[in-house]
């Protein structure tokens, strides 16, 4: 596949992360009603749905636009803190890619880390809070890595879903230091973090999209 | 007048809790706005927020008061993504009180900051009365020395010197250029600045309680006489 990221192939991304959120919004909500408010599925299913209509409903100019346009209405559509993290990690990409219709492969990392970076700045969350960044941060280093050691866009994106998977179900014994699980203290120890899982799918289905690019 | 965003998970909790707060106020009142809820449900939702900040425009700065978790977070991201440019802060207070001495203190014509440096100390009228709390911190106020006019006042009020008084004092105490300090001597608190509703609760004065007035400044005992007519009036409560 070629080592660049097109605007289609970033709708396709956003496409497969709704699908996937809609496959799996039961389990979603199931993790959230463990140590949270048991809408996280819903919420989400609502918010990616809504990223679907306004990508099938218009054109989106440039990549810096379509990440603007997704940030925004993940931020009106999902609500609460999810809904900022989510739309924050969006809008963080968008101001750091170049205004073009593609990324190449050192772009797209950049764009990455710079959303994790953002949803980092904005929670005041780090690795071993029991949120997203457990998931977020170790993919984004694991990709940074794999292509630090001259591994294909296509496979290093493969591995930081893999980091992403097993950072989400490190979050299980931890206790809660963000968001709302906190309240729960020890209580929210033995559950897998919804907001970890959600990401883990968004990272996934980003490396399913680029593995679909090169078949 | 600055200008009062309202965040709430909830819009009822917040419509209820600018009813209350504008219950202080006589007359003017300040621009409030509610962004409260998400997706029809309870939340927070960021552009809600942002778009509650630039339909201030026209305002003096804006003071966001927000209530649970997410209310924060959402409020610093409608901060990034709002058209406005004026200055606008988030407060810590707690929302109830904190959305009190905001009104209060937005309708007495305060600057941005000193109003959020009030929502912001809210707690400390609440702490001075607690006995499970941390411990009363009463703020200390300097600058007492040579006021150019004083007084001494017994408080007749039956419920002390409450909030809706302590409102009134605020105003009172905003017609005029001088500073203006109040001290319960019986109960030993004080001086604290007669500009903040916070402050002037910090006092707990109750019934009976022996209040100094003191003013410094071009128009001190005109100012003197206003608070001293307000307290042996009852601050109006009593006719």
């Amino acid at each position: 596949m070629p080592e660049t990221l097109t605007i289609d192939a970033l709708q396709q991304w956003l496409h497969r992360f709704a699908s996937e959120i809609t496959t799996q919004a039961d389990w979603l909500t199931e993790l959230d009603s463990a140590i949270g408010d048991a809408d996280h599925g819903t919420n989400m299913v609502r918010g990616t749905a809504a990223v679907v209509a306004k990508l099938d409903g218009g054109t989106t100019g440039t990549v810096q636009e379509l990440l603007k346009a997704v940030g925004i209405t993940l931020v009106s559509t999902v609500g609460g803190a999810s809904g900022s993290l989510y739309g924050t990690f969006f809008l963080e990409m968008g101001r750091n890619t170049p205004s073009d219709v593609q990324l190449n492969g050192s772009e797209l990392e950049n764009a990455l880390h710079a959303g994790v970076n953002g949803v980092i700045a904005r929670g005041h969350a780090t690795v071993g809070d029991k949120t997203m960044i457990d998931a977020l941060e170790p993919a984004v280093t694991a990709l940074s890595q794999s292509l630090a050691d001259g591994r294909q866009l296509q496979g290093s994106i493969a591995d930081a879903a893999t980091a992403a998977t097993i950072g989400r179900d490190s979050t299980k014994p931890l206790v809660a230091r963000k968001g709302r699980a906190s309240y729960l203290g020890e209580r929210s120890a033995g559950h897998i973090d919804p907001g970890a899982a959600s990401a883990a799918i968004l990272v996934a289905a980003l490396a399913a999209t680029i593995g679909e690019g090169r078949a | 007048m600055i200008g009062i965003v309202l965040v709430s998970h909830s819009e009822a909790l917040a419509n209820a809790a600018m009813e209350l707060a504008l219950q202080m106020v006589h007359g003017a009142q300040p621009p409030i706005r509610i962004a409260a809820g998400a997706a029809g449900g309870f939340g927070t939702d960021a552009t809600a927020i942002a778009s509650a900040i630039d339909d201030l425009a026209t305002t003096e700065g804006v003071l966001v008061i927000t209530d649970l978790g997410s209310a924060i977070l959402s409020s610093s991201l409608a901060l990034e993504i709002r058209s406005s440019t004026y200055q606008a802060l988030i407060s810590d207070g707690p929302f109830v009180e904190a959305t009190t001495a905001a009104v209060v203190g937005a309708t007495a014509g305060s600057s941005l900051a000193d109003v959020a440096a009030e929502a912001s100390n809210a707690l400390n009228a609440k702490r001075t009365q607690t006995v499970t709390g941390p411990g009363a911190s009463v703020p200390e106020n300097t600058d007492s020395e040579n006021p150019a006019a004083s007084a001494e006042e017994r408080l007749i009020n039956p419920m002390g010197l409450h909030t809706r008084p302590a409102a009134l004092l605020v105003q009172t105490a905003g017609e005029f250029s001088a500073d203006i300090e109040l001290t319960n001597t019986t109960a030993g608190r004080g001086p604290v600045s007669a500009s903040s509703v916070i402050g002037l609760l910090s006092l707990a004065a109750s019934k009976n309680d022996q209040l100094r007035i003191d003013a410094n400044g071009p128009d001190a005992s005109r100012a003197v006489n206003a608070v001293k007519r307000l307290v042996i009036q009852g601050f109006g409560e009593l006719s």
